[in-house]
């Protein structure tokens, strides 16, 4: 490319200041509105993922069999006698994983997975004094289950390792304890439909950031869970910590043909909220797209019009020797100038937007708890903008800079000339 | 050094005939005028000659290299280095000053250093009597000053010929003067070639050869030097 060429173009565009600044603005807005709407998305569902996969175990094996045994009544008959039982009881098939023990030593050896711990889901009910609250109830092995989600971590008050020490310690998740208005060392009456009920002293409170996690979940000793559910050493969960989250589908497959039971991904247990964000994202890009191709349309129309406006220009500089691909080059060039100052425009404001943003007090509880406005400056998003405005500005500049350079400066000079 | 045979060239979708059967011969030092009424084909010889153009037949020969038959780029690149152009409105380009008008064919052609190219502009506006007006941007100029500037743009990049449309039909008449002296000082100074196609008979009676065009043709050609 020519110097004279560019800086030609330069002066062209600096001598249009007004039109080609509103096309300037018309990129920046998408820009600005490309890094705004990113940051604010992926600001949640950044954080929202980050607390699921640090509370969550990234695989989790159930204990329902996948090639679950034969009915007892056609085991007893060799020859067939029924294939179905009709209104089989459930508590005829108490479901359980069994061997749990060599399940988590086998599934610790296996490659990727750092940790395993097996456990015991159900609900239960708790009550202190007067007040009743229904939880959600997990039974675990304090050590073990502390390898696979870091518990001890999002302890708020209380200690972990009188947990681990007493025998009938439980610890409740922050919402829970502030219905209930329990305090550590209250002890309250545990129950459910199956088992026992149990006096249990509370030795701690445990905040992960994810409301429908902090307002129902309690944790108990295994012990004590297979107790007050009535099931008496069944363990009924299998979890596993990753070194790669991303495995997790991969590590789910081939923990379902090793074992038998069925095992799901943490991709698959949030599946509805994966979903969602996808849709959002993909909704986002439509947006974004959109008012970067209104951008990219003002470049056009713009650039369409100073094309017609100095078709004798465009004569003038073909008679004194430039060739059509200078012409072509010198407006995309311009093109690419206008999108290049837009995205520069909108990568600074949007930057400023995203600080201020990130500095906005709010009190959000719904699916994640913060304090701030949850937005994510990621340096990728400024790149991007860059990007797709360059890419629009070529494309929209490219008519334009097309027609110009099919400019026949021997039709203008007849047509000046009559 | 400009040798043109056989030239026609239709126009339109009727296949006007504009020029027909055109021969011509200029030698290098001419100074060259070519009148005629409108429609005759002055102007449509001149863009051939300068190779803004395409004949529909014949040759257009400059140096010995017949420019007819060369692509769009390598006509353009011929236009940069041997040909220089005044046309009837000034043509300059609005964003840029005198002196910068008259540097663009310079800087395309990449033969000079910028600083060259300026200081061979600034020479040759001087000769034109801009010298002391090379800041100003076109409008800030007067009809005949925007022509001398045409003119130094013509000129300055080194052509072989300078091909001039009319240059002073938009003029008054001391102005239209001012210029055709330009035009006679370069070619007497200077050596340089002028093709000049124009309305106004006492200045075509000024120059050496003149040339008069009808329906096509060219119907007298009075060259003063033989004389």
């Amino acid at each position: 490319m020519s110097r004279i060429v560019v800086f030609i173009a330069l002066r062209q565009l600096w001598d249009r200041k007004l039109l080609n600044g509103i096309a300037v603005l018309g990129v920046a807005l998408g820009v600005l509105v490309l890094i705004a709407i990113n940051g604010i998305m992926q600001g949640f569902q950044v954080k929202f993922l980050d607390n699921i996969l640090r509370i969550s175990p990234h695989v989790t094996i159930f204990d329902k069999q996948l090639r679950p045994e034969a009915s007892i009544l056609t085991r007893y008959e060799d020859t067939f006698v029924a294939a179905k039982v009709a209104h089989e009881s459930p508590s005829d098939r108490q479901l359980r994983i069994a061997r749990p023990t060599e399940i988590v030593r086998a599934a610790e050896q296996m490659s990727g997975v750092q940790a395993a711990a097996a456990s015991l889901v159900g609900s239960a009910v708790l009550v202190l004094g007067s007040k009743q609250y229904p939880v959600d109830l997990r039974g675990i092995d304090p050590a073990k289950q502390d390898q696979v989600t870091p518990l001890s971590a999002y302890l708020v008050e209380g200690s972990y390792r009188t947990f681990s020490a007493a025998s009938d310690g439980i610890i409740l998740g922050s919402g829970v304890a502030s219905r209930l208005g329990a305090n550590l060392g209250d002890v309250i009456v545990c129950g459910s439909g199956t088992g026992d009920r149990l006096n249990l002293k509370v030795v701690g409170f445990f905040d992960a950031g994810i409301p429908p996690v902090d307002n129902s979940r309690v944790y108990v000793k295994l012990r004590n869970a297979q107790v007050l559910l009535g099931k008496p050493d069944v363990v009924g969960r299998i979890e596993l910590r990753l070194a790669d989250t991303d495995s997790a589908p991969r590590v789910s497959d081939s923990v379902e043909r090793m074992f038998g039971y069925d095992a799901e991904s943490w991709q698959e247990t949030n599946s509805n909220f994966l979903g969602i964000f996808a849709m959002q994202n993909t909704i986002i890009s439509f947006v974004v797209g959109a008012i970067l191709a209104v951008g990219g349309f003002g470049i056009l129309a713009i650039q369409i019009m100073i094309v017609l406006q100095k078709t004798r220009d465009i004569a003038i500089l073909r008679s004194v020797g430039f060739h059509r691909n200078d012409i072509l080059v010198g407006f995309l060039l311009q093109g690419a100038i206008i999108a290049l100052v837009g995205a520069a425009i909108g990568d600074l404001v949007g930057h400023y937007v995203v600080l201020a943003l990130s500095h906005l007090k709010t009190h959000q509880e719904g699916l994640v708890k913060s304090e701030y406005f949850l937005v994510r400056d990621d340096p990728r998003f400024y790149w991007y903008g860059a990007a797709f405005a360059l890419t629009v500005g070529l494309i929209a500049s490219m008519i334009p800079a097309l027609r110009g350079s099919r400019v026949e400066p021997v039709d203008v000079l007849r047509g000046q000339l009559g | 050094m400009l040798e043109v045979r056989d030239l026609c060239r239709e126009l339109g979708a009727m296949r006007n005939r504009v020029l027909d059967e055109v021969a011509l011969e200029i030698r290098a030092g001419e100074f060259v005028s070519i009148t005629g009424f409108s429609g005759s084909g002055k102007s449509t010889l001149l863009y051939l000659l300068g190779a803004l153009d395409r004949p529909s037949s014949g040759i257009v020969k400059l140096d010995g290299i017949d420019i007819s038959l060369l692509d769009d780029d390598a006509r353009a690149t011929l236009r940069n280095e041997k040909l220089g152009f005044v046309f009837q409105f000034h043509f300059l380009l609005p964003e840029f000053n005198v002196l910068e008008n008259v540097m663009i064919p310079m800087l395309r052609r990449g033969k000079r250093s910028r600083s060259e190219c300026q200081r061979r502009a600034s020479e040759v506006l001087e000769s034109v009597g801009l010298g002391e007006l090379l800041a100003r941007r076109p409008h800030q100029l007067s009809g005949g000053q925007q022509q001398r500037a045409s003119i130094a743009r013509a000129v300055a990049n080194d052509p072989r010929i300078v091909l001039a449309d009319e240059p002073t039909g938009n003029l008054d008449s001391k102005s239209g003067l001012a210029v055709m002296q330009v035009f006679e000082h370069l070619v007497r100074a200077q050596g340089l070639t002028v093709v000049m196609v124009t309305h106004e008979r006492t200045f075509a009676a000024r120059t050496s050869r003149q040339l008069e065009m009808q329906d096509g043709r060219i119907i007298a050609d009075i060259d003063q030097r033989d004389d």
